[in-house]
């Protein structure tokens, strides 16, 4: 932890784009990857499929969409399970996905997240029974070629849509943390394309590229007293500055984008300042202890010291971008650097088993 | 033993779920604000239950303007952002109220993006 003390306000890269720390787990949620089994629902196969290879398995970014999947789902299927006839009246408008238990999957989730409400809603089943979560891998998705249960899907299953939802969501962060989006509409039409055609391309710089005009980094501790006045006169706070004005620190925001999914729904949206009253930065432990109290109860001592001396089992569980997050955690520093790639700190709710 | 016992923390755990799942039965005041050469409605105040998710918002809004499946309408929030369609009433208003309202925007070609 000393070490992570001293690099991470070192002062050599501050005024120019990004520190290493927020590159170094922003690429680590880019890098993520979740495993899926795709199986063609075996009542609407067509005549003459080959049968038994109906099932197409891949490692899938957490922070893409299954519209972008669906691509090489279909050339999989095209080539290896449909013969002609099949493969010419077959129309991808129609496809959709659900999973075993019958969850629709949504065409403007993250993929990423798909999967962590799939592992919370098994830890539900697990609590109830009080057996161990089963570690099957991958998550296994049934794709249906007719009849979309459109008005729950919500969505057309085109990349277009998609890409609408996504701009939508990436919009609505920005206005949560500036109370505008001026940095969002500030980009040139050709910037915000590039947003939407890096997570196509998986192609982290592009993004962050472009990303790092929006998203603040979490680079400096935070601002106290004066929010980053000091470099006012240095860098003018214009959004189409090379580097990232020392105000759009995470720590300056007015609030942080996040959403709390609970196991099968609902989810829960809350205003999440970077800083709690007194100055200190607001914590996970924090957050899940007001909104979710009896399943996060607050800690009569600070987290680090109770936790000798603790024999109550933890209730809950929180995960982000499928990581088992400490409680300790800083709001500000998990939604500059475990965000999806639409800006929003998505936090996973499970259940322990009894 | 298969049962699980009465205080199991999962238990525990499960009930505290269910509590967080309760509908929420208060309403919610929404208004309706016409953008650019879309039509104006006669009355745009309207309660609406703050479970409603916003597609229900959108559907209830085509149907007071008479629109029919595939006509455009564009629907923001204070003129600035699309919601996500499975996002509730609730949440949105908590975030995004203003004097007491959550106000809809609505128009017939893309405004904002």
């Amino acid at each position: 932890m000393a070490a992570y003390a001293t690099t991470r306000h070192a002062q050599g890269n501050k005024e120019r784009g990004t520190d290493y720390h927020t590159t170094l787990f922003r690429r680590l949620t880019w890098e993520g990857t979740v495993p899926l089994e795709v199986r063609v629902d075996a009542k609407e196969l067509p005549a003459n499929s080959n049968r038994g290879l109906e099932c197409y398995y891949v490692q899938a970014p957490r922070v893409s969409y299954l519209p972008l999947l669906l691509p090489e789902v279909h050339k999989y299927l095209m080539d290896v399970v449909f013969d002609e006839a099949a493969a010419t009246s077959l129309k991808e408008d129609d496809w959709w996905f659900e999973t075993e238990e019958g969850t629709l999957l949504k065409w403007h989730w993250p993929i990423g997240l798909i999967y962590d409400n799939h592992t919370i809603s098994a830890s539900v089943r697990a609590a109830a029974s009080q057996r161990a979560l089963s570690q099957a891998l991958p998550l296994r998705l049934i794709l249906h070629l007719v009849s979309p249960p459109t008005e729950k899907l919500m969505l057309a299953p085109s990349p277009e849509a998609c890409k609408q939802a996504f701009m939508g969501q990436l919009k609505e962060a920005d206005f949560i943390r500036w109370g505008n989006t001026k940095r969002i509409t500030g980009l040139r039409k050709a910037e915000q394309d590039g947003i939407w055609e890096s997570i196509k391309e998986h192609n982290f710089e592009e993004y962050w590229r472009i990303a790092s005009k929006v998203t603040p980094a979490a680079s400096s501790a935070p601002p106290i007293g004066s929010p980053g006045n000091n470099s006012m006169h240095v860098r003018p706070p214009s959004i189409d500055a090379g580097g990232v004005p020392e105000r759009d620190n995470a720590y300056a925001v007015r609030c942080i984008p996040a959403r709390i999914y609970l196991p099968d729904g609902p989810f829960i949206q809350e205003l999440v300042p970077p800083l709690l009253e007194d100055g200190s930065p607001h914590t996970l432990h924090h957050f899940l202890s007001v909104h979710l109290p009896l399943l996060f109860p607050s800690r009569p001592s600070p987290p680090t010291s109770s936790r000798v001396n603790q024999p109550t089992p933890e209730l809950a569980y929180a995960l982000v971008q499928g990581v088992l997050t400490p409680p300790e955690a800083e709001m500000a520093w998990l939604g500059a650097c475990l965000a999806g790639a639409d800006g929003w700190l998505n936090v996973c709710i499970g259940l322990n088993r009894g | 033993m298969t049962q699980p016992e009465e205080d199991s923390p999962g238990l525990k755990a499960i009930k505290a779920l269910e509590s967080y799942r309760k509908k929420d039965p208060s309403k919610i005041v929404v208004r309706f604000k016409a953008v650019g050469n879309a039509p104006i409605m006669k009355q745009n105040f309207y309660k609406i239950n703050s479970v409603n998710r916003f597609q229900a918002v959108i559907q209830f809004l085509r149907k007071e303007l008479g629109w029919h499946a595939g006509e455009p309408l564009f629907t923001y929030i204070n003129l600035a952002f699309s919601p996500t369609p499975d996002d509730t009433v609730s949440n949105l208003y908590k975030m995004f109220a203003t004097d007491g309202h959550l106000i809809v925007n609505y128009s017939t070609t893309a405004a904002w993006g």
